[in-house]
């Protein structure tokens, strides 16, 4: 295989492995997905149909306040729930990772397995967990920690804790594999030079991390945006969430172009400035690439 | 060569599956669309062995959802099991088979009460109804004692964060209807904002919305009151002795699941068999005792045992017949609950 | 802080154990020891048929989302042109979009197509949000990965293919099981996509249950869940033990 080398040849290779991912994803991603923006400009007719003319009204419709109140509440517990998974899956995955080599992949599937039942069936369990007249609310009254008339269940409170949960794993699992690669010898050598261990830790590790963390805040935040099962199981009276909003539209209330009009809005948000971010951060990932291949070309 | 492998690939994954789903002997295949744990398996297995063929569910949980599907060009379903109200737009819809009686003896057996009174399709021109049930209010005798047949129990401050009412808007606001002495199907939108401020007074003391977890949350003593639907609820009642039901006396929403053959079915003449099975009164009285709701054949309570004549979930009290109102499809005025809906759902 | 967070995790599961040797049907109250769940989970057959479906899905879209994802993984990270630019777009989008709008999507194209929608579809569905996982997590491999032991080999004379079997996966290996693992997760527990486009006979474990906790009694699906855990438990410790072997 001598075709890296010229650059006439290099073509084929690349096409070779890029099309496959490439024309699956055109097919069965974009186009779909364009189909949705497309329908956001309809409207639905009285039988639950999808009209055949086009209309900004649907749009339009999406930006009343209700909606903004709706969105504005995914976005801050979708933020706290993302803060509280980095909060607690750092300090594991820096644990784990300073492990024995033979332990670190069963402390792994430990944190793993739990994702191996059912996620509504996991939520139910937090049910039990929460209930008013369980283990967890009489202990903290008796402490003295809630007022007699709070409740663990049907809250904010339930939603984040539920959402985190849930998320917890795929928030670890990425940081470990940074956090595994990163050189732990670097922290004792800056504890030798005399910096604090929080200092170290802050200083060092964490932007050794840095790709993880970045890529622990995607896999959380997402799905918190678009989560609406936990809302609905143990959420309150005002627990509604955009991802309830949008399947209630698409089942019950029969009004496909309203959902994809949402759908379409929630994409927007989340997808533009990450998109955008990420292709600057690409820009940053190529220079580091390239600087390090054209260091071992050099020592060649 | 790589949309070969692409194809390959896809080819591959379609191979797997039909290899693993279309072998075996060529049965008959009836597919069935309908809620979940609503039919008793046991009478499945019997109609499988009768006419040697296999019978396929699917199960859906929303009536809009399954519309939805099916409107979105869904096909393969043989027979569909939608509320009356769902029936009557699918075939305004022209998307179900008219009914052949002469293939359906047994419709003969159905409530005439049933018919006369609630039913939408009075002539079973297109569906035959196969459960009824109504929304009740199931309480914690232990905790409450008795309380009052009406929907002000909402209205109690006391069980403040332990009651729901249903995720639905139809239901929900229905109640605040009824309460004010209202029909369901109003379009009045005076009448609704009306009810919209019952169902605002309410809610400031509810836990929820809910659809999925109040049974468990009765059961549990999570909840103290909830509104529900009476098979499920007395499927709960049933093994919890320290609950009991209420039935409030401004009215109750009686619901009607219906037996439809889809035009698009590709097996209409097993559709008709299976429909006519399920009207046999022995076999809906199984079907009853296993469900909970009340199938429309006054026959197959004798076939019920001694014990489960009187039951409220499977005999639909009599009173109900004229009491009870059965929620219609209200097509344009629909908007108009969404939008008292929103207002609840949003205010503060 | 690692041991509060395994209690953390293990908490629910803890509850999910005991529910399901709980004779109520809705797992409510304690109300005595009972392996009928068990019982009834043997025999009933639309959860096992459910699990199956569960399982060719999880199969199927895990083998070709991974055979795909590695080599657009590969792609990405070795060309840099602006098909790569737009194939990273393209890669990235479906992480940033939630499941509804994926799966109201693709339902309307499969309509719009005539596809008839089943078990054929719902792989196809699987793939596709599969993919996009297993391409990031073998990427994140391979952009630690020296590329000079390539030029090592080619110059020592090694054939692509060799150079593919000797060295490339068991280098990559553990990022393309780390990636096919998200991939089976991924897929066994999606309920919003398979949902949306299901058909006749493809009903899936995460849609039964959530038409079950509606319905039905969900205290089989505590059983399964059980049976499950202990399934993959004993895979896992078998995997241990064989590979213990192995070296």
């Amino acid at each position: 295989m001598n075709t890296m080398n010229h650059k006439s040849d290099k073509k084929l290779p690349e096409l070779l492995s890029t099309a496959p991912s490439y024309l699956w994803l055109f097919v069965f991603f974009l186009l779909p997905s364009l189909l949705v923006f497309a329908i956001a400009f309809k409207s639905a007719d009285s039988s639950g149909g999808i009209s055949d003319s086009w209309t900004l009204s649907t749009i339009s419709n999406v930006l009343r306040q209700d909606y903004i109140i709706v969105l504005w509440r995914t976005i801050w517990v979708s933020v706290v729930v993302t803060a509280l998974c980095l909060l607690l899956s750092i300090p594991v995955a820096y644990w784990i990772a300073q492990q024995p080599k033979k332990y670190r992949y069963w402390y792994l599937l430990l944190i793993i397995i739990p994702l191996w039942t059912n996620f509504l069936i996991r939520i139910f369990a937090w049910r039990t967990l929460l209930h008013p007249e369980g283990f967890l609310r009489t202990a903290l009254l008796w402490l003295g920690v809630i007022p007699d008339d709070m409740f663990l269940l049907n809250n904010m409170g339930a939603v984040i804790t539920v959402t985190v949960y849930t998320c917890l794993p795929f928030a670890i699992l990425p940081i470990f594999a940074a956090a595994e690669k990163f050189n732990f010898a670097l922290l004792e050598a800056a504890r030798d030079l005399g910096a604090s261990r929080f200092k170290a830790f802050y200083a060092i590790f964490l932007p050794g991390i840095k790709r993880g963390i970045l890529t622990a805040i995607l896999v959380v935040f997402i799905p918190a945006m678009g989560s609406y099962a936990i809302p609905d199981l143990v959420g309150g009276v005002d627990g509604e969430l955009l991802g309830n909003k949008i399947a209630l539209r698409a089942s019950a209330n029969r009004n496909l172009p309203e959902a994809a009009a949402l759908a379409a809005m929630l994409s927007i948000i989340i997808t533009v400035p990450v998109l955008a971010f990420m292709l600057k951060h690409k820009r940053l990932l190529r220079n580091i690439i390239s600087i390090r291949r054209s260091a071992g070309d050099s020592t060649k | 060569m790589t949309m070969k492998l692409g194809l390959k690939l896809a080819a591959l994954a379609t191979a797997v599956s039909a290899l693993l789903w279309g072998c075996g002997p060529s049965k008959p295949v009836l597919n069935l669309y309908t809620w979940s744990d609503y039919i008793d398996e046991n009478l499945v297995k019997e109609f499988e062995k009768q006419y040697n063929c296999k019978v396929v569910i699917d199960t859906f949980d929303s009536n809009e959802f399954m519309y939805a599907k099916l409107k979105a060009g869904g096909s393969g379903y043989d027979v569909i099991v939608p509320t009356s109200y769902m029936s009557k737009i699918m075939n305004d819809q022209k998307m179900l088979l008219k009914l052949d009686h002469s293939k359906l003896p047994n419709s003969k057996y159905i409530d005439k009460r049933y018919l006369d009174n609630l039913a939408i399709d009075k002539k079973m021109e297109y569906c035959i109804p196969y459960m009824l049930g109504y929304t009740c209010i199931a309480y914690n005798k232990e905790k409450l004692g008795d309380i009052p047949q009406t929907w002000e129990v909402f209205s109690n401050e006391k069980n403040k964060g332990r009651m729901t009412m249903l995720n639905d808007y139809r239901e929900t606001i229905g109640a605040g209807l009824m309460f004010n002495g209202y029909s369901i199907n109003t379009r009045n939108e005076k009448e609704l904002e009306k009810a919209k401020e019952q169902v605002l007074k309410w809610k400031k003391n509810l836990a929820k919305f809910d659809n999925e977890v109040y049974k468990a949350g009765i059961q549990s003593g999570e909840f103290l009151v909830v509104q529900g639907y009476s098979g499920d609820l007395f499927q709960v009642l049933d093994e919890s002795p320290n609950l009991s039901f209420m039935i409030p006396k401004e009215g109750v929403m009686i619901a009607c699941d219906d037996m439809v053959i889809p035009a698009s079915a590709d097996n209409p003449e097993l559709a008709y068999k299976f429909i006519n099975f399920f009207m046999d009164p022995k076999n809906a009285a199984k079907n009853m005792e296993y469900t909970c709701y009340a199938a429309p054949i006054p026959e197959a309570k004798k076939y019920l045992p001694e014990e489960l004549r009187t039951h409220p979930g499977m005999i639909f009290p009599e009173a109900l017949f004229k009491a009870g109102q059965i929620i219609q499809d209200l097509g344009d005025d629909n908007a108009k609950y969404l939008k008292v809906w929103d207002e609840i759902k949003i205010s503060q | 802080m690692t041991f509060a967070v395994m209690i953390f995790m293990y908490l629910p599961i803890a509850v999910l154990i005991a529910q399901s040797f709980n004779s109520s049907r809705y797992g409510g109250r304690w109300k005595g020891f009972s392996l009928k769940w068990y019982e009834a989970l043997f025999r009933d057959s639309s959860v096992i048929n459910a699990t199956l479906n569960t399982l060719v899905v999880a199969l199927v879209a895990t083998l070709v989302s991974t055979v795909i994802g590695t080599s657009a993984a590969w792609a990405l990270n070795r060309y840099k042109s602006r098909l790569q630019t737009s194939h990273y777009g393209l890669v990235y989008a479906p992480l940033v979009v939630p499941d509804v709008l994926m799966g109201i999507s693709m339902l309307l194209m499969f309509v719009s197509f005539k596809v008839e929608l089943g078990l054929t579809t719902v792989i196809l569905a699987h793939i596709t949000f599969c993919l996009s996982f297993v391409a990031f997590t073998v990427l994140a491999r391979l952009q630690d990965f020296d590329f000079t032991i390539l030029q090592a080999a080619q110059d020592l004379g090694a054939g692509p293919w060799r150079i593919l079997w000797k060295i490339l996966l068991p280098l990559l290996g553990p990022g393309i099981a780390a990636g096919a693992m998200m991939a089976f997760t991924l897929s066994m527990d999606d309920f919003v996509v398979t949902f949306f486009v299901g058909g006749p006979g493809s009903t899936t474990l995460p849609v039964k249950v959530y038409s079950m906790m509606k319905h039905g009694p969900p205290a089989i699906i505590n059983a399964l869940s059980v049976v499950f855990m202990a399934f993959t438990f004993t895979v896992a410790i078998l995997g241990q033990i064989f590979t213990r072997k192995k070296f």
